[in-house]
């Protein structure tokens, strides 16, 4: 860098205005029309963000098999939710693995998740794995006429179990 | 007639207008390119100042920034296959119809009849992959290179930016086909997106704060991957993350010329080997002239005053240099697409993962820290790094070593001891956590964010950490700190990156070979 | 500089190459451009447009590319006359150019390469269905055709030999051939399709006035059959005429499907919402995903029909820890049932699109077996409880399935006992439920399958004056007896062993004290079952209140499984 050029008796257009002025109205300007730039921006922010979810319903009615036994889970066809029944009372366990959303696999000891290995109990606790918590036990009601309303989007605590 | 002026000068108006109905190509020509055919060095050095698309070089090349292994000519190969993932993904989007299951299907009919369709997705591919690849390694050679000193620090931060913006392209492009890939591969990664809920539901207020849970919602659009995620990850794809990129790219070039173009090392002029005979002219004197833009400009601009200047015409030399590496990416892009196909897996199946689920390549490093927790794996460590890189340059404020490879002799073993020592913390790390497991198979009800915050992960983080602090110590150096942080953390991400391709089968269980994968 | 532009030359011929290269794999080298060639040198006459075709179906959701190389095959082509890849394609009933060929033959429509299109590839799990197993894509639309008995469809079809009808008619390709002497053959129309128009009702009537009006020398057409045509018995015409309802233009799939019906397999596996669910629902079995199959212990080809194939020779060795029985078929019969099982392909087309025999079945009652009491009594409880009623063990470790036709048991299971039993099963049992919500067997086929059953024992219920529930004996006398007498069978806590499980809510439930009294007195002849109320050799003879003490404890699990 070059040497700070002398202060000298007639100000040069290089050198910066000692003191600002104050512009009260320039300043008021540029403020708000920063400000109103920003709020339209705030504004359209909110789009991507969908109101109502897309999804389809994630409540439905199923009639479990008469020959269910007693810890043999029930996947109803295209949902991923494992229905379990023990006499009389019924619960309902979701497939979805809380690492990473993949769909877990009942298998004898519980359920596997194919992607990274968790590993849950019957009871949907992690037995191994990245998994962070166990899986969800979701609302099951009865529907009437031997068939069961689950309710894939309502979690209720871990052990729930509903009479039909 | 009588009021209108009139020219008399090249004979009567009729034939003056035959005449200039007979010149005009030579007068479009010569209105496009003003300043004549380029044909002396001082011509060419206008054609270069007047084009709007060249201008952005420099008239004049300093003969270091020619040097092949100055730049490996990693940014240009970087730069060039996103022009051809540009044209090629402009011309796939003639038949590409983001709508689920009609996706695949228009896949298909590309591979199979659109005309060039096969070819040119194949070639949308690899160039993705080769930009991605060349990211990266242009990034390591502005490291090691100590480019991102001062003046150029905030370029490298564009740079840092640029990092996942580019990442961010191809992994957008991973959900289009509507395969099985991509399906699963997205799944998992929007619900990376929502693994912030990890440590709020560990804290216990995600009732109240859920970014993990609003970050998934707005990529998806929904809470499930359907065609809500797919017109997205589309938008994103085709149009937002491609102006994002363009826009930041152009700032990266601004500042390439605006801080004096390549870094080089202080006394380059004794480095430099003598020109070539055939190279000429060689500016050597310094330019004397100092502008000021619009007279208001204090300082003088960078690239003045530091003779002798050792530079030669960017026309032809730095012209042949780029389109020389320009058309070996091109090479390179058809080359490999002629001989292995992009992948095209089974239809989405939203019901039956595909196992094992493997997110791009370059993801895969990342993918292997998420198997221990997803929210430390996916973003903790992520952001971790990418903000530790960005900080670099402010952090390393030496001077010694601009522009050479690891900063001089010294470097390279430095380099080598730390990647050793990367290395063998990354193997002994991911061979304890596969042989014997980690803290959930250890002590099973362990708490979740005693889980988060020690993972392998995290512990290879402090490792490498430790190690950069003693090489400071031990070289009294910051930039031999940064030189073994950065050379630690990519034999970390190349082993992890490795494991996670190669080494993980079906439930990501660690397999020495695919041929041991149990079948289905 | 030298440098850079020795790299900008090579690199910029070496891409130069490989574009040239590229060009010329796409369209010289196409392998449907390749044989349009090969079609347009070979085809004498007219020229051949070489260009991509496609049979667009939007129905269907099919766009199928194969008469890019089955040129011969596309509409207005005529291809080289008689060769199976590039000649026409065999009239069949539906006019391929409006259908598609995906519908039918399965495989990947959008494919031009032989390899895709044929569907041997990874990760597109759609392969072809073999060419000998051709009929199993009639599956794909038509999934309730109807099938009589195979006994009945054997009956009719040896009748329509013995009657000689194959000396004029043509059917299923045999048939119709010249006689010696030049006696003519070939007179009557081809039948093998018969089913889909309906068989006429006069047919006998119309062959009998010919035959009168030709031996009257009436110019009929004066043709041998006419005076040579016989007279048939109103039995043997019934039986053919459901041969002939049953010949449709797929006779293997008919002959598949009926010997599904006749093996039993229905027992356990549901098919379009029919049968048990011991098994797994067979509804798809034919779309399963060669990439999503276990092939370890397959010999031979890894593909779905062979899988099939080998899981039929061998359950266990295919599926491991299968309980399905090796059924000890022979090798015609598992490959009419891999033929069958690849035809259950049900593709999810809109209503307006269904054949005849899907919208009988689903929206008018119709079924697909046929509804006599044997027939079903084949279909759904053989598979288990023998095709006499004996009863059977397929696994020694587990308890046997019970002889229902035992003349003991009929004796005294009431009607609805049985009716109860079928209709609800035995739950926690293998025995499924039958009703309609469950296995889907109707009340008035329930009780045919009851009626067959009884025919099996030849014996009725004998009359039970008795109210349901009467035994008041002493539960812990009844208690000892069961521990001393019947444990050792039934198991200590009633749930079965070597004999059949009593603790069972469903068994209590439909049984009355009559039926269990009887049944303990009596024992089943020829199971090891004894009768009580006599003794044997091992066994000391029970009072009748011993017996009623013993019924008075089994009372007591009632409720409690």
């Amino acid at each position: 860098m070059s040497q700070e050029p002398k202060p000298s008796a007639t100000p040069s257009r290089l050198d910066p205005e000692l003191t600002a002025r104050r512009d009260f109205l320039g300043t008021a300007a540029t403020t708000l029309a920063c400000g109103t730039c920003g709020f339209a921006l705030l504004g359209s922010a909110r789009l991507p963000k969908v109101a109502v979810l897309p999804s389809a319903s994630k409540k439905f009615k199923v009639v479990l098999p008469p020959s269910l036994l007693p810890g043999q889970p029930f996947v109803p066809p295209g949902r991923s939710v494992a229905i379990f029944k023990d006499g009389d009372s019924v619960h309902a366990i979701s497939t979805i693995c809380t690492h990473l959303g993949c769909v877990v696999k009942p298998v004898e000891s519980g359920f596997d998740c194919p992607c990274h290995g968790s590993r849950f109990a019957a009871n949907g606790d992690v037995v191994r794995g990245p998994a962070p918590k166990a899986l969800a036990w979701l609302s099951v009601s009865s529907a009437g006429g031997g068939a069961v309303l689950v309710d894939e989007g309502k979690v209720v605590p871990a052990g729930t179990k509903v009479s039909v | 007639m009588s009021g209108l002026p009139t020219e008399t000068d090249g004979g009567p108006a009729l034939g003056r207008f035959a005449d200039n109905l007979k010149r005009i190509p030579r007068r479009f020509l010569e209105t496009m390119f003003r300043g004549g055919r380029p044909d002396s060095d001082r011509g060419r050095s206008n054609f270069v100042f007047q084009n709007v698309f060249l201008h952005l070089h420099s008239v004049r090349t300093h003969r270091w920034s020619l040097k092949w292994s100055t730049t490996w000519g990693l940014g240009m190969i970087t730069l060039g296959s996103f022009l051809v993932t540009v044209v090629t993904g402009v011309l796939l989007m003639f038949y590409y119809k983001p709508y689920p299951d009609v996706a695949y299907q228009s896949i298909k009919d590309i591979h199979f009849v659109v005309p060039t369709g096969h070819f040119l997705r194949n070639i949308h591919r690899w160039a993705a992959n080769i930009m991605v690849v060349g990211v990266l390694l242009h990034m390591a050679r502005v490291f090691f290179t100590a480019s991102y000193r001062k003046p150029r620090e905030f370029n490298w931060v564009i740079g840092m930016l640029l990092l996942p913006v580019t990442l961010g392209l191809s992994f957008t492009g991973y959900l289009l086909p509507w395969d099985q890939l991509a399906y699963w591969a997205i799944t998992i990664g929007a619900n990376i997106a929502q693994s912030p809920r990890e440590v709020t539901d560990a804290l216990g207020i995600t009732q109240q704060f859920d970014p993990g849970g609003l970050q998934k919602l707005i990529l998806l659009g929904s809470d499930e991957v359907g065609e809500e995620a797919l017109i997205r990850f589309y938008l994103l794809h085709v149009l937002i993350l491609p102006l994002v990129l363009c826009f930041l790219v152009a700032v990266h070039f601004w500042r390439v010329r605006k801080d004096g173009g390549l870094a080089r090392p202080a006394d380059v002029d004794v480095r430099l080997p003598p020109p070539e005979r055939r190279t000429f002219p060689v500016f050597t004197e310094a330019p004397a002239k100092t502008y000021s833009l619009a007279a208001v400009v204090k300082s003088r601009t960078p690239a003045v005053g530091n003779p002798p200047e050792n530079t030669v015409p960017s026309m032809p030399h730095l012209f042949y240099a780029e389109a020389a590496v320009f058309m070996l990416t091109i090479f390179l892009c058809v080359l490999l697409s002629l001989f292995i196909d992009a992948p095209l897996k089974e239809i989405a199946n939203p019901l039956v993962p595909e196992n094992p689920a493997k997110a791009p390549w370059y993801f895969l490093g990342l993918q292997e820290l998420v198997a221990h927790s997803a929210f430390m794996g996916g973003i903790g460590i992520p952001m971790i790094t990418l903000l530790g890189l960005a900080l670099i340059p402010y952090l390393d404020r030496e001077k010694a070593g601009t522009g050479l490879w690891f900063g001089g002799s010294g470097g390279g073993r430095l380099v080598a001891m730390s990647a050793a020592y990367g290395l063998a913390a990354v193997l002994v790390v991911e061979a304890v956590a596969i042989r014997f497991g980690w803290l959930q198979q250890w002590w099973p009800g362990c708490p979740q964010l005693l889980i988060i915050l020690l993972n392998p992960g995290t512990v290879l983080t402090v490792l490498y950490g430790i190690w950069s602090v003693w090489v400071v110590k031990r070289f009294d150096s910051t930039r031999a700190g940064a030189l073994g942080l950065f050379a630690c953390f990519m034999a970390g991400f190349i082993v992890l990156t490795v494991v996670g391709t190669w080494f993980r089968g079906p439930n990501w269980e660690f397999y020495w070979s695919p041929s041991q994968w149990p079948g289905h | 500089m030298q440098a850079n532009k020795h790299l900008l030359l090579w690199s910029s011929a070496g891409s130069l190459v490989v574009l040239v290269w590229a060009a010329l794999t796409e369209t010289i080298f196409a392998e449907w451009r390749q044989s349009q060639v090969h079609v347009a040198e070979n085809l004498a006459g007219q020229p051949l447009d070489i260009q991509l075709r496609q049979i667009v179906v939007k129905e269907l959701d099919a766009t199928d590319r194969c008469i890019s190389c089955h040129v011969g095959m596309a509409p207005g082509e005529t291809g080289l006359p008689h060769d199976p890849v590039y000649g026409r394609h065999p009239a069949v009933v539906h006019e391929a150019s409006e259908m598609g060929c995906t519908a039918c033959h399965g495989g990947q429509g959008r494919a031009t390469t032989r390899d895709d299109a044929h569907g041997n590839v990874a990760h597109w799990p759609e392969p072809m269905i073999p060419p000998r197993y051709f009929y199993a894509g009639c599956g794909s639309c038509h999934t309730h055709l109807e099938v009589p008995s195979q006994s009945s469809l054997e009956v009719g079809r040896r009748l329509f030999e013995q009657y000689d009808c194959l000396a004029c008619h043509r059917i299923d390709g045999r048939g119709g051939t010249l006689r010696p002497g030049g006696a003519g053959g070939g007179e009557g129309p081809d039948i093998s399709r018969i089913g889909t128009r309906g068989v006429p009702a006069d047919w006998y009537d119309v062959h009998l006035r010919n035959r009168q009006l030709a031996a009257a020398g009436q110019p009929v057409g004066g043709l041998p059959w006419q005076v040579c045509f016989g007279e048939i018995p109103a039995d043997h015409r019934g039986a053919i005429d459901a041969y002939l309802q049953s010949r449709i233009g797929a006779p293997g799939l008919l002959e598949a499907k009926a010997l599904f019906h006749s093996l039993g397999c229905r027992g356990c596996h549901k098919e379009n919402g029919v049968g048990g669910d011991d098994g797994p629902d067979l509804s798809f079995v034919g779309t399963k995903d060669p990439g999503q199959t276990d092939f370890r212990g397959v010999r031979g080809e890894k593909t779905v029909a062979n899988w099939l194939a080998e899981h039929f020779r061998d359950p266990a060795r295919v599926v491991p820890g299968s309980q399905m029985p090796a059924l000890g078929l022979t090798e015609p019969q598992i490959e009419l049932l891999t033929l069958y099982m690849l035809s259950l392909r049900r593709t999810a087309a809109p209503e307006a699109l269904w054949p005849r025999d899907r919208v009988r079945a689903l929206r008018l009652g119709g079924r697909e077996f046929a509804r006599d009491g044997a027939t079903l009594y084949g279909t759904f409880c053989a598979a288990c409880h023998g095709p006499a009623g004996e009863g059977r063990r397929y696994d020694p470790a587990a308890a046997p399935f019970p002889a229902i036709g035992n003349p003991d048991f009929l004796a005294v299971a009431s009607d609805e006992f049985l009716v109860d039993t079928v209709t609800h099963g035995r739950p926690g049992r293998r025995m499924p439920a039958w009703g309609e919500k469950e296995g889907g067997l109707r009340p008035d086929e329930i009780r045919e399958v009851v009626a067959f059953l009884r025919t099996l024992g030849g014996v009725r219920q004998e009359p039970d004056p008795k109210p349901r529930r009467w035994a008041k004996g002493d539960v812990a006398a009844g208690q000892r007896l069961f521990a001393a007498s019947c444990a050792s069978c039934h198991g200590p806590e009633g749930r079965g062993g070597e004999g059949l499980a009593l603790r069972n809510p469903a068994l209590l439930a439909s049984a009355t004290d009559t039926y269990l009294f009887e049944t303990i007195r009596r024992g089943r002849r020829g199971t090891t079952m004894v009768a009580f109320g006599t003794g044997s050799p091992t066994q000391r003879a029970l009072s009748p209140q011993e017996i009623e003490d013993l019924v008075t404890f089994l009372r007591t699990w009632e409720g409690k499984p």
